[in-house]
């Protein structure tokens, strides 16, 4: 049984449509990241997972139960654990009071003192919230998600705000969770994050999901074309090389294609053989942000061509 | 992780005794809350403490002849336990519940295990201590300072209060659902409160019948205060039942309001 299993959920605000026909599964273990810009139904889609907001079609389960059946919130809620995107803590408490305070929720917690270390906040445990700065909150934001031992873990733009190094201490917590069996649903707009975090990725863009996939097979990145660059030997132009090139901007040249195996054995067999040096030489394989921003415009112009073709 | 036993899905939100346990801490943590922010603590008991002070300096000869003639001091007394209430459970409660959705804690609180019905109930007994220690300073403050004597129907007095107790409530969770943000609850709500507190009667006896009573007399304030001061000095000719009776009507308003609009996530209007 996956951990999370969402088909064809739609839901509405009046007329505003916010998700769209969306479909895909987590399973146990897993950490799968939903990807997108803002305003694309990432949040509406974990906020209906949570069992917060009621969807207006579409089968959704959470750990098997149904988020939205009322008898079995309860159950639900101390079973999962919530990193909303916006922090939500109150100012007056310590660290420790509010920890202690939310673990006295759940059935099974973990340890205060464990939560405290775990976010390394040690030092900081019998400061007021109020006093933390924001990296500080975030992660007693996380510390607070973490606290019930959640078997399932939603994460809400978890790293948003956060400087370089309160990312890398977020994205290390989470890995830690997942090592240790937590299931993760995180929302991003994040390439690295993705990248760094998750086990399988969804792109949502205009309230419906346009690709998905591992990170590094998403929108056919694993068997797309390369690029192969290099600065040209002195006294040699791309015309004279084995294998058809371009020039770019700084003087390298630059071949695109699908057959990276062939081209470099050509070019590196003509350069031995003819004493050319190939300063430079790298293979680039389409990056995760190409990949989502060509997925992301083609949806935007089958979205565009699809209003002008309206009667 | 949690345990395999623990797998299948257990139905139902009550959970009997624990739930009321659970309501207890609860309130636990609402009055840490409440009383780690000492100034916000300290104006909001200070403000009745310091009013009775100097109403009853200035009123000690003065009677109210409207209302049996009874002596100023023994209007006011009961006026500001009344107006203790009212702060508690109607200005302040609303104005933190307006802050805390804005925020996202009401959000954090209904994702976690905790029934909603704990979260309310725990927000009610918060606001009915917060008013109970006002009515007991400003008693105090009245009966060993001022020689005031009462209440005089104290059962009766003390039905007053806590029907006082659930109509500003009510009215202020409903109230509450109304205001948009957070940068105007303060604002809104505290400037209709001191208005309509002030045309009410409570720095000043109002005589029924007149304009003035007659326009008050529509909002559960200057009912609170006329039961209060009635039961508390038992004033001939008088009857808090009417006044009960209108809180009640107000009250029920509020729970209507706060079933419809009542909302946990944000509204940043």
């Amino acid at each position: 049984m996956p951990a999370v299993s969402v088909e064809h959920l739609s839901k509405s605000y009046g007329e505003n449509l916010a998700v769209r026909d969306v479909s895909f599964e987590v399973q146990k273990g897993e950490v799968f990241a939903l990807l997108g810009p803002n305003g694309a139904g990432k949040t509406t889609c974990v906020e209906i997972l949570e069992g917060f907001r009621k969807r207006s079609s579409g089968q959704v389960e959470t750990l098997g139960v149904d988020p939205a059946d009322l008898s079995t919130q309860r159950w639900l809620r101390s079973r999962i654990g919530v990193v909303l995107q916006e922090l939500a803590i109150e100012p007056y408490y310590s660290v420790r009071q509010v920890l202690t305070r939310n673990a006295g929720y759940y059935p099974n917690p973990r340890p205060v003192d464990e939560v405290i270390e775990l976010t390394g906040l040690a030092e900081k445990a019998d400061d007021r919230v109020k006093r933390l700065s924001g990296g500080q909150q975030r992660r007693l934001d996380v510390g607070l998600g973490i606290i019930g031992n959640p078997e399932l873990m939603f994460l809400d733009e978890p790293t948003t705000g956060l400087d370089p190094s309160g990312r890398r201490e977020t994205w290390e917590l989470i890995k830690r969770l997942s090592a240790e069996g937590t299931t993760v649903l995180l929302t991003t707009h994040y390439m690295d994050e993705v990248e760094a975090l998750a086990d399988r990725v969804a792109v949502l863009f205009g309230q419906e999901i346009v690709a998905s996939g591992t990170p590094a097979s998403i929108g056919g990145r694993d068997v797309g074309a390369v690029t192969i660059r290099f600065r040209l030997p002195e006294g040699v132009s791309a015309d004279d090389l084995p294998v058809p090139a371009t020039t770019a901007d700084d003087g390298q040249a630059e071949i695109r294609t699908e057959e990276e195996v062939r081209v470099l054995h050509e070019l590196t067999g003509w350069a031995l053989a003819g004493g050319h040096p190939l300063s430079g030489l790298s293979v680039l394989r389409v990056s995760l942000e190409d990949v989502y921003l060509g997925l992301t415009k083609e949806s935007s112009a089958e979205a565009a061509a699809d209003w002008s073709a309206r009667p | 992780m949690t345990t395999a036993a623990a797998d299948t899905p257990i139905k139902g939100s009550f959970r009997g005794l624990s739930d009321l346990g659970l309501v207890a801490r609860q309130v636990g943590y609402e009055q840490l809350s409440f009383w780690l922010n000492p100034i916000g603590a300290a104006l909001t008991i200070g403000f009745s403490v310091v009013f009775i002070i100097i109403f009853l300096s200035t009123s000690r000869h003065s009677t109210v002849n409207f209302l049996a003639h009874i002596n100023l001091g023994q209007y006011y007394l009961p006026a500001f336990a009344s107006y203790g209430v009212m702060a508690a459970c109607f200005n302040i409660m609303s104005i933190n519940l307006v802050n805390r959705r804005e925020m996202g804690l009401l959000k954090r609180l209904r994702l976690s295990p905790v029934p909603e019905w704990v979260v309310l109930a725990a927000i009610f007994v918060n606001a009915m201590i917060i008013a109970a220690i006002q009515i007991v300073l400003v008693l105090l403050v009245g009966w060993l300072g001022y020689g005031v004597t009462g209440p005089h129907e104290a059962g009766l007095f003390v039905l007053v209060v806590l029907v006082g107790m659930f109509s500003f409530t009510a009215v202020g969770v409903g109230v509450s659902t109304l205001v948009p943000n957070a940068d105007s609850a303060a604002p809104i709500l505290s400037l209709v409160f001191f208005i309509l507190i002030a045309l009410s009667g409570l720095y000043f006896p109002v005589k029924a019948g007149s304009g003035l009573a007659t326009f008050t007399d529509i909002f559960p304030i200057r009912h609170l205060i006329l039961a209060s001061v009635d039961t508390f000095n038992n004033v001939p000719g008088t009857s808090p039942w009417n006044d009960i009776l209108v809180m009640l009507v107000w009250g029920a308003a509020g729970v209507w309001v706060s079933l419809r609009r009542w909302d946990w996530s944000p509204k940043r209007g």
